[in-house]
């Protein structure tokens, strides 16, 4: 995880532990972050990441997560998974 | 064969019914070219046909069905009603792709003749629907920005996300082949899945093992602001799957087999097949979701496997000695001696289990004759339009089920039959028709029925009928006949068999070539069959072929000559019987004759023709077995009659396969070996004809 000015940088490929260290480090934050950018390197751990930028979005929606906003994420280890952010 | 080699046999033989199938569709489709299931269908066969013949290398065919099904593609998609000239570019478009891949089959380097111009002629029609229905996607898209606001402003994006659902269900669809199933999973997992340890994507990772197609919605509805979030737990209230995989049902449940059962639902979607018979005893439902409608239910399906039929031979055959051994055991005199009812009960047992064997071994031959007729669709279409002839189809008996070796070689006799009648046997002008009492159009009905334990197979037509005093002269004419034979009407018909007969006065490129019926029978014979013409003038012509229901098996008439058994199809017994010394006749040089009913017919001695060493009897000693032959009847003579039973056909050695007058062996309940009387070659050792 990097917090570069107004953008912090996760990794896709994150534990459950990891998601939850994130979310105790994001919570107090969030006003002061504008984009989250998930580098795709590796595959994702878990769907509770894919729930905390949904809930992240929904408190601050204004907040921009690209990773997110595509919608679809394609992998070899799970196919293609869609889902839809609107609140 | 290398494994590539086999591959590539699987994909032609594939390939093969693809276009068959295609040959039918498109003309069911033609017929009701608002069923839209049915495009699907047939879309779905283009779609494979592509991918299989780019993987070979078959370009040339791949490039062209490639383009033809961008054009399917869009009348499915956006449900156009098809222009009736379109109709015809479809039509002509399966049969440029047949023609192609016997040409890519042959390694043909030069393309049919249509194959350009029908290219050309799709590009073109794609390309005009694309500049149309842009409009229509930049409408679409309009629709879709103010759906994307609608749901800014707070709405709900279920209805999306079903759509999106749907539309991958179609897609698994189109890549659906044999041996693949499409499931759609529904989970729901508790908020507390992750404390015991489930994970949605772990699941996703294991459908996603063998899955030819994997894709997982998810509905983020219920995901909290982060105020109130808590990541250990689940928010993420359904997750939708569409997966296509060779998993089977029972493989899939097992990797949900640690969930509660409230926490995943798996459905089936049914083959294409169902969805159109679903459609057609449900139309008003139609309109309804494709999700509710056609194609989720929990069908289990019906599990095929494809077996070389060389290998069914085989069993065949393997059957044919099983059934000899058991025949053997329950007639052994010694085995019958022995006085114990435990024996004689398992010996009943074993008689009763090997028929029951035999049975489903021939069953495992026979298939429904449906196929056969589907494709004489298209050539009473082709036909009529040719001809410029109106006319109805009527299909009876479809379902009736013929040996597989058997149905490859009916196509071509059946064919010519149906053109024929469609050609000849209807009038020219419907005037002629209503002048005669008839409805303008015309009639062919094509019928496949059992009758004594034969298949008979019809083609009728309601036209003109035959003029029997035209046949009779032109065979006259023609040095067939002599004009003094007293001929029945059945026989008068056969004459339009022989070879180079014909009463047509203009010939045409569909029948009256003068050499089309006389291959029909000559064709109906190799299948140990034969074919009867009824016709009344004025009222229509009916051409029967009468088959054997299996080429394996057949049923003979067992007789007995000078110590020998030998079998006489039973198709060609006409009649049996002891002779009066006074009808029998003998003629210098020309052998003898018995007279029947008016007619003179020649007496073949079974023993002269084998040469055998045995007493010579009289005519009337013994029993004179009456068959018809290519050449006429003949009467056979024998010692006894033996009986009447079916036999497994055993092909001859080489030494034995010379003889001409034999078609083949069987062995007998007791193990002794009969030969099979092939009756048309026993007529030429007789030189006189009738007198």
């Amino acid at each position: 995880m990097e917090f570069n000015g107004d953008i912090l940088t996760i990794d896709i490929d994150i534990s459950m532990e990891e998601v939850e260290e994130f979310e105790e480090f994001v919570r107090p934050r969030i006003d002061y972050i504008e984009t989250i950018e998930v580098e795709e390197d590796g595959a994702l751990k878990s769907s509770a990441l894919i729930s905390l930028l949904v809930s992240l979005k929904r408190a601050k929606p204004e907040l921009k997560i690209p990773f997110l906003e595509k919608g679809v994420l394609v992998s070899q280890k799970y196919g293609t998974i869609h889902w839809i952010c609107h609140d | 064969m290398t494994k590539q080699e086999q591959v590539k046999a699987i994909f032609i033989e594939e390939a093969g019914e693809i276009i068959e199938k295609l040959d039918i569709d498109i003309i069911r489709f033609e017929e009701n070219c608002s069923d839209f299931n049915l495009l699907n269908e047939i879309f779905r066969g283009v779609h494979t046909l592509k991918g299989n013949a780019n993987a070979f290398g078959f370009t040339r065919l791949g490039e062209f069905v490639h383009h033809f099904e961008d054009v399917l593609d869009h009348y499915r998609s956006t449900q156009e009603s098809i222009e009736e000239y379109n109709l015809e570019l479809f039509v002509g478009s399966v049969d440029v792709i047949k023609e192609v891949m016997n040409c890519e089959l042959d390694a043909i380097d030069t393309l049919p003749q249509s194959y350009d111009g029908c290219l050309e002629k799709i590009k073109n029609l794609i390309s005009i629907k694309k500049g149309i229905s842009d409009s229509g996607v930049e409408q679409k898209e309009s629709v879709s920005e103010l759906k994307n606001l609608a749901m800014e402003f707070g709405l709900s994006c279920v209805e999306q996300q079903q759509n999106s659902i749907e539309k991958s269900i179609k897609e698994a669809q189109a890549k659906q082949s044999e041996g693949l199933s499409l499931y759609k999973i529904d989970l729901t997992l508790d908020t507390d899945c992750y404390k015991r340890g489930f994970d949605y994507l772990l699941f996703l990772n294991m459908l996603a093992q063998k899955a030819l197609l994997l894709e997982s919605f998810l509905n983020m509805q219920d995901v909290v602001a982060i105020d109130s979030f808590k990541s250990a737990e689940n928010y993420i209230g359904k997750v939708s799957v569409v997966v296509l995989t060779p998993h089977s049902r029972g493989e899939v449940d097992e990797f949900f087999e640690f969930l509660f059962d409230y926490e995943y639902e798996i459905n089936l979607i049914t083959p294409p097949v169902a969805e159109i018979i679903k459609a057609a005893v449900k139309p008003l439902a139609k309109a309804a979701k494709l999700a509710d409608s056609s194609s989720i239910n929990s069908m289990s399906s019906k599990s095929t496997i494809r077996i070389d039929t060389f290998k069914l031979d085989e069993l065949f055959d393997s059957v044919g000695e099983l059934v000899i051994a058991q025949n053997f055991i329950a007639q052994n005199e010694k085995i019958r001696s022995i006085d114990d009812e435990s024996i004689n009960r398992t010996i009943e047992t074993l008689s009763k289990i090997t028929k029951r064997i035999q049975d489903r071994v021939m069953s495992l031959r026979m298939v429904a004759i449906k196929d056969t007729f589907d494709k004489m669709r298209r050539v009473v279409r082709d036909t009529s339009k040719k001809t410029l002839k109106e006319l109805n189809l009527i299909v009876q008996g479809e379902d009736t089920e013929i040996d597989k070796t058997m149905i490859d070689s009916l196509s071509d006799p059946l064919i010519h039959i149906i053109r024929n009648a469609i050609d000849h046997g209807l009038e020219s002008d419907s005037n002629e028709r209503i002048k005669a009492g008839k409805s303008a159009e015309g009639s062919v009905t094509l019928k496949a029925f059992h009758k004594s334990g034969n298949i008979v197979i019809s083609v009728s037509d309601d036209g003109r009928g035959i003029n029997k005093e035209k046949v009779l002269a032109k065979a006259i004419e023609r040095g067939v006949i002599s004009g003094d034979e007293n001929l029945s009407d059945a026989q008068i018909f056969a004459l339009i068999m022989q070879p180079g007969f014909s009463t047509t006065e203009s010939i045409s490129d569909l029948s009256g070539r003068g050499v089309g019926l006389d291959v029909v029978k000559t064709s109906i014979e190799k299948l140990r069959g034969k074919i009867e013409i009824d016709s009344k003038e004025g009222e229509g012509t009916t051409f029967s072929m009468i088959l054997p229901l299996t080429l394996a098996i057949i049923d003979g008439m067992l007789v007995r000559t000078a110590d020998e058994i030998y079998i006489i199809p039973t198709l060609s017994v006409v009649e049996s019987f002891r002779p009066e010394k006074e009808i029998v006749h003998i003629l210098k040089e020309k052998g003898e004759f018995v007279s029947l009913r008016g007619q003179y017919i020649p007496v073949m001695r079974l023993s002269d023709v084998f040469n055998l060493d045995a007493k010579r009897i009289e005519p009337w000693e013994g029993i004179l077995v009456c068959v018809e032959t290519e050449g006429g009847r003949i009467a056979i003579l024998v010692d006894e009659l033996v009986g009447r039973q079916q036999v497994v056909i055993k092909t001859l050695g080489k030494a034995l396969a010379m003889l001409k007058e034999i078609s083949g062996g069987a062995i007998l309940g007791n193990g002794d070996i009969a030969l099979i009387l092939n009756v048309d070659e026993l007529r030429p050792l007789v030189e006189a004809v009738h007198v």
